[in-house]
């Protein structure tokens, strides 16, 4: 299989091919920025499509990270912002894996709690977050309890 | 069941199971006082937000055991105010002390602190969040004037009154109350209902809520009423303050129609959403709830330190 956006091989590829590294497709648009803040390092070589079309998830974002390929464990953090997205690895523009985003049970030190007076935003201390419900993501503060909508919260 | 080391932190922690262990060691401390049960032990209250009564409380029910007491309620004593972390006054802390009792205005400060202490940390109260010591002694209160809580039987009818969208106890209380198949009526101030997250727990635990529309319904239907204060701060509108405030004010005139059984709780202290000439009515049972908190209090402290 070719590196390919999920459009079909005959479409103009809407996103520079990589020859290595990582493509994170189906990201709901708003949030590609966020998962590039997530996921690239400053020396990373980037490339980003946002609001490309998808018959999945209407608008999307794709981002490619040339030259390194992200374990599962890096991008189960991505859970949180785009549980919808596909992580595809590439080798020698080939799609050597592909796998959807694991959903964990238990955001550790990735988003701010949104609530104002809860103590995480006060002390110098890791935030936690429990998923409570996978559709749509819903998490809950291990600390103050209160229980937010995924998509709400900011990364850290 | 072993309650030794464990922390005090949220109402949520607690099983059914857990709940009637504490209420029955409570209600065997009451019967049989146990004057030396905790000699010996040192009692940490760390009060980052002054609440006297709370302080009150923790500490009598520790020399009641026969514990020893260290503790500040100034936040200006300490070196907090020089930016001291949570954390790091709770490592100092747990090198002396048996027990820490934690009052702290941000939520989720007690939940910090067990994460720190290698001694148990009981809630005091962490901002808007949690305050598990007056739910235990709110169900306790309940219990004993109706057994039937918890022993089965025609359920109870709990009526919650005044603000229910910021009252962390009616939350806490509504929360625990859904493992004892009660029915629950609400009477709120439009933007001060209970928020829809403690309706759908009621709801998943099979607990039936009903808004009614006046405190005078409330009271001809219930087994116990609930009181909370009303803030005026919650009100953009002077005026429409004034009018809520009086329709959410009992007095002894309005339990003229009420059941003989019917009993008043709240959690003080009272501003005037309770009349004084209700005290003197049967229906009055505030401060002999409050009076409460001690043995329930007292149970806590027996029952982490491994003494129950
Ligand atoms: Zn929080």
């Amino acid at each position: 299989m070719k590196e390919r956006d999920g459009s079909g091989a005959h479409k103009v590829r809407q996103v520079e091919a990589i020859a290595s590294g990582t493509v994170i497709d189906h990201i709901p648009a708003a949030m590609t920025l966020k998962v590039v803040n997530l996921l690239a390092e400053v020396e990373d070589q980037v490339f980003v499509g946002i609001n490309l079309r998808s018959s999945r998830v209407g608008r999307k974002g794709v981002v490619k990270i040339a030259g390194r390929e992200l374990p599962e464990r890096t991008v189960s953090s991505l859970a949180l912002i785009a549980p919808q997205a596909t992580i595809s690895i590439i080798r020698d523009y080939e799609v050597i894996a592909k796998y959807q985003v694991p959903m964990p049970d238990v955001f550790a030190d990735i988003a701010r709690c949104d609530n104002p007076n809860c103590v995480t935003n006060h002390e110098r201390w890791p935030t936690r977050m429990e998923v409570v419900l996978r559709d749509p993501l819903t998490v809950r503060c291990t600390y103050c309890e209160r229980t937010f909508a995924a998509n709400e919260l900011s990364l850290i | 069941m072993t309650f030794a080391g464990r922390h005090v932190l949220s109402i949520s922690d607690f099983a059914r199971a857990d709940i009637l262990h504490v209420l029955a060691s409570a209600g065997r401390l009451e019967r049989e006082p146990r004057p030396d049960l905790l000699a010996g032990r040192l009692m940490a209250t760390l009060f980052f937000e002054p609440s006297t009564r709370t302080r009150l409380s923790f500490e009598a029910a520790m020399h009641k055991l026969g514990g020893r007491v260290i503790g500040f309620s100034d936040v200006g004593s300490t070196s907090t105010k020089k930016g001291e972390s949570l954390a790091d006054t709770l490592r100092m802390v747990e090198q002396y002390a048996d027990v820490i009792v934690i009052r702290h205005p941000r939520d989720g400060a007690a939940r910090l602190a067990s994460e720190v202490s290698r001694v148990p940390i009981i809630n005091g109260g962490d901002g808007a969040n949690q305050h598990p010591t007056q739910t235990f002694l709110d169900l306790y209160t309940i219990a004993k004037l109706f057994p039937r809580l918890v022993d089965g039987g025609e359920p109870l009818t709990i009526a919650f009154a005044g603000d229910l969208r910021y009252g962390r106890t009616v939350h806490s209380l509504l929360v625990a109350l859904c493992h004892f198949g009660v029915r629950v009526l609400t009477v709120a101030p439009r933007g001060l209902e209970m928020p829809d997250t403690y309706l759908n727990h009621a709801f998943t635990a099979g607990i039936d809520v009903e808004p009614v529309p006046s405190l005078q319904e409330a009271v001809r239907r219930s087994d116990v009423l609930y009181m909370t204060r009303l803030q005026e701060e919650r009100f953009p509108d002077p005026l429409e303050f004034g009018h809520i405030k009086a329709s959410y004010r009992i007095n002894a005139a309005m339990l003229a129609g009420a059941p003989a059984h019917l009993r008043i709780l709240h959690p003080l202290p009272r501003v005037n959403e309770i009349a004084i000439d209700v005290d003197r009515t049967e229906h009055a049972h505030y401060f002999a709830q409050a009076g409460n908190g001690i043995v329930v209090r007292q149970a806590l402290l027996g029952l982490v330190l491994g003494k129950m």
